[in-house]
């Protein structure tokens, strides 16, 4: 085992550790407290990245299939082993992605026996769930081995180009109906990404992908167990790129220019840096540096090429199932840090999976034979001691065990500091408005215009307490926005450093906090023993506080003002049997921020929108 | 019940009183507080709890916001295990029991309806669904936003009726409406129809016009439709393929007579009787 094998182990293993504190977040509280979705983009980077680009980044192994088995180029039988075992995985964290993603888990069996076929999810999940046991069968020869089933072994090698042949099938339907999962939604999907032939484009750039990945994977193991890469099987596959990438661009752009699009990717907009970026990386730049010869046969530029690939074609299923259809929506989705840790979790314990099986089964025999030479080795190291206490340390495999261990549990640790429980929701903070005729109140501001004036001739000054039922200390007609500071958060009133301040430090405890008992808010004396000057007696509200956080404004301000409207409206007196209703407050026009904004610039004339057919 | 349940919204005579969205709230059993929105989340006021809203314009203009109960719903379609069904009658219902959870839907909407419970481990997708157990029951005839209304803003028919309707005060104020009928031809047409004084693209993701009169469901059948024959016409071109390679392999090795693919005789000897 190599120093690099043990350093990439310890980090991978420190990731997992991160993904396992947020899986327990996200199976006992919600999608909604660690991801950052919503109902305008309620497919995130789980979907982008874990499903649609692992989907794609595992087409090596049928695209491997073809060439070695169907074509039968010998020479890329060194790749067959790896690229299947990189697909195996692949489809197995695409289903544990699905696991996190979907809302109800637990039904994700249900394609099988509730059927949709119009659906292209329900097509994607029989093709998934199908190759995965092609997969299977097509991997357990390199389990069986070296194992004393023989028998079942070689029936299974004969076995294999039927196998290779199903899973090539299969994947064309899978990987092309991943497109066809976008065509529902030419509303969403931005013109330069949404075609018809979304399916065939989604089918070629599998391919690409899958070509550039089994280039990416080679270079990286080789890097990692520090053995020669097989140089002419990668300039091989770096001249197969090549021409999957070219057919790939020549495609996309023929589709655009044959719909009349071309003349979009010249405009100036978010969407066409976005393009023009994600075809620069996926294929250009690589196209290009697999063209050059001594690229080819260069295994950094071989790498450099092949990574910039799969992270271009990643970033495409990334733009079409989410980046390029904000455009649409108008929606600020930025994935939560927690999404990042379970996508990248994900990852890397499959990594650490696949460097397992790369250890203990003939994948690539280099590696599991040098393995096992290593083993051996140990056999005659001399144990080594403690020199203080005489314990033993361990040999070099159970030592790095340890460290992987603590490794994943600090990690566990500092995911659940951090990660948040309770459920993500936007600060909605209430703009402060004191005293004067009108006070706009409301998020965006002026959903309600209050006529502030008018109820105090209405109802006289010394009525103030009906609505202020608390004043901070020292002050006379707090405003809400002091307490209710957000629209529908709740927010903490106490601020137990300025108390224990203002009170004289510590020795003061016991002024809340009875002796002999535990100090916790539960036994602390009420706040209204000290602070009785400063609520408002007359208010019902003021008998209610208890809680040391103060509800959201909009539940505030219905609690306070509707009660007081019902009240009024019964009375037959004033002849306004409609003023608890919503309009009587929520009046038209409630002008939107955003259209204020669009109003201002456009001269400030609040005609209705343009007349349409 | 009437078959084909058609909701007529007259956008003109809407004045923003919210009564719909109690009764909504009401017979639904839903709670009277809204979740807090999420970060990004469109501002049209429906949430998991509120399934019908009224989104307020400049000028006086209140629209009420619904489910389109499209005639071919693109989120039935899209809906993997078919959790989301259009009725014989016509109202799109959900049942939770089949659900996975995967929000296809809510991607698939051309008009954002469908929510999530996102504050939830045990989240379920929620919509207007017409009231219509309680209609098939017999129990209300027709939806409780219906019944609410004080101004005949929202009124309720089978679909024949309420098109017919729309053309009549079409007719009769012709000055005051724009000519058209929100939802007639829109995706195939949608049983939620709109007449308005000002243009309503805004309650789709993109200007109706822009999403054509062709169903959605369409555009993913037309490829789906051709996976089987993709998967017979692949299998054949690689089984072809293997084999004419084969052949042509295995006579340049009797030529030579020097074959050293040795290696992949016994995958190869066993795939004819395999793969036909």
């Amino acid at each position: 085992m190599t120093r690099r094998v043990q350093i990439t182990k310890g980090i991978l293993w420190f990731i997992s550790g991160l993904a396992a504190a947020v899986t327990i977040v996200r199976f006992t509280r919600g999608l909604g407290t660690t991801t950052a979705l919503s109902d305008t983009t309620p497919w995130g980077l789980w979907v982008g990245f874990d499903v649609m680009g692992g989907v794609a980044l595992a087409a090596g192994g049928f695209v491997i299939g073809a060439i070695a088995h169907v074509f039968q180029r010998e020479r890329y039988h060194h790749a067959v082993r790896p690229a299947i075992l990189t697909a195996l995985l692949g489809y197995a964290a695409v289903a544990v992605g699905l696991i996190y993603d979907l809302g109800l888990p637990w039904n994700i069996w249900h394609p099988l026996i509730f059927w949709n076929p119009h659906s292209p999810l329900f097509e994607v999940a029989w093709c998934v769930m199908t190759y995965l046991g092609i997969l299977f069968l097509e991997f357990l020869p390199v389990f069986l081995e070296r194992t004393r089933f023989q028998a079942l072994y070689r029936t299974l090698l004969r076995l294999q180009l039927p196998l290779i042949i199903l899973g090539i099938s299969v994947s064309t339907l899978h990987q092309s109906s991943l497109g066809t999962l976008l065509l529902i939604m030419p509303f969403r999907l931005h013109p330069l990404w949404y075609t018809p032939h979304l399916p065939e484009l989604f089918f070629v750039s599998a391919i690409c992908l899958g070509l550039v990945m089994v280039i990416f994977e080679s270079s990286v193991t080789a890097w990692l167990y520090e053995r020669e890469p097989h140089t002419d099987m990668l300039a091989g596959l770096s001249r197969f790129a090549a021409g999957a990438l070219a057919f790939y661009l020549a495609f996309r752009f023929f589709d655009l220019w044959h719909h009349g699009k071309l003349g979009l990717a010249f405009e100036n907009t978010f969407e066409v840096r976005l393009f023009w970026f994600e075809i620069a990386i996926s294929a250009v730049i690589p196209l290009v540096l697999f063209l050059i010869p001594r690229v080819r046969r260069s295994h950094t530029g071989v790498f450099i090429a092949a990574a910039l690939g799969v992270m271009g074609f990643l970033l495409n299923r990334i733009d079409a199932s989410g980046l390029a259809q904000v455009w649409a929506t108008g929606a600020d989705y930025f994935p939560e840090w927690t999404e990042f840790v379970v996508s990248f979790g994900i990852v890397s314990f499959f990594a650490l999976i696949y460097l397992f099986i790369q250890e203990h089964f003939p994948v690539e025999k280099e590696i599991v034979d040098e393995e096992e030479r290593w083993l051996q080795r140990q056999l005659f190291v001399l144990p080594r001691f403690d020199r203080g206490s005489q314990v033993w340390l361990g040999d070099a495999t159970f030592a790095s065990r340890r460290v992987y261990s603590a490794l994943f549990v600090v990690a566990l640790v500092v995911g659940l500091a951090l990660t948040p429980w309770q459920p993500l929701v936007k600060a909605s903070p209430v703009q402060r408005a004191r005293g004067g005729e009108m006070l706009r109140v409301g998020y965006p501001l002026g959903t309600v215009m209050f006529p502030h004036g008018e109820h105090i001739t209405r109802l006289g000054k010394e009525a103030c307490g009906t609505c202020h039922h608390l004043h901070k200390p020292g002050d006379v007609g707090t405003p809400c926005s002091e307490c209710h500071a957000d629209l529908y958060l709740d927010t903490t009133i106490f601020d137990h450093v300025r108390h224990v301040a203002v009170l004289e430090g510590n020795a003061s405890c016991a002024k809340c906090h009875p002796e002999g008992q535990p100090k916790v808010r539960a036994t602390a004396r009420k706040c209204s023993s000290c602070h009785e000057k400063d609520m408002m007696a007359a208010n019902t509200v003021a008998t209610r506080f208890e809680s040391l956080a103060a509800p959201g404004l909009r539940r505030a301000a219905h609690g306070i003002c509707i009660e007081c409207h019902r009240r009024e409206a019964a009375n037959p007196e004033w002849k306004k049997p409609d003023l608890f209703r919503c309009a009587t407050c929520h009046k038209t026009p409630v002008p939107h921020v955003q259209e204020l904004r669009l109003l201002r610039a456009e001269g400030g004339e609040t005609a209705p929108v343009a007349a349409g057919s | 019940m009437i078959t084909d349940p058609c909701i007529l919204n007259d956008v003109t005579r809407c004045i923003g009183c919210e009564e719909c969205v109690a009764a909504c709230k009401r017979i639904n059993g839903l709670p009277e507080e809204d979740p807090p929105p999420r970060v990004g989340q469109s501002k049209d006021g429906l949430s998991s709890t509120r399934w019908t809203s009224i989104l307020r314009r400049t000028g006086g203009v209140n629209v009420r916001k619904q489910c389109r109960h499209c005639l071919e719903p693109a989120c039935v379609s899209v809906c993997p295990v078919g959790a989301l069904k259009k009725t014989p009658e016509g109202p799109v219902v959900y049942d939770k029991s089949v659900c996975m959870g995967c929000r296809y839907c809510m991607m698939g909407c051309p008009y954002g309806i469908p929510h999530y419970e996102w504050n939830t481990v045990n989240p379920s997708i929620r919509k207007c669904i017409l009231c219509h157990e309680k209609l098939k029951s017999g129990e209300i005839d027709r939806p409780a936003c219906v019944t609410a209304c004080p101004k005949e803003a929202t009124v309720f028919g089978s679909r024949d009726e309420m098109l017919a309707e729309a053309r009549r005060r079409l007719e009769a104020e012709p000055g005051t409406y724009l000519q058209h009928i929100w939802g007639e031809h829109e995706v195939g047409g949608t049983s939620v129809l709109y007449i308005s004084h000002v243009d309503l693209g805004f309650l789709a993701w993109q200007d109706p016009k822009f999403l054509g009169v062709e169903p959605l469901p369409e555009r993913t059948w037309s490829a789906l439709k051709k996976v089987p024959f993709e998967f017979v016409g692949m299998a054949t071109f690689m089984t072809a393929a293997w084999w004419i390679i084969d052949r042509r392999m295995r006579l340049q090795g009797e030529e030579g007579a020097g074959g050293d693919r040795d290696h992949d005789e016994p995958g190869g000897s066993a795939d004819e009787g395999g793969e036909q």
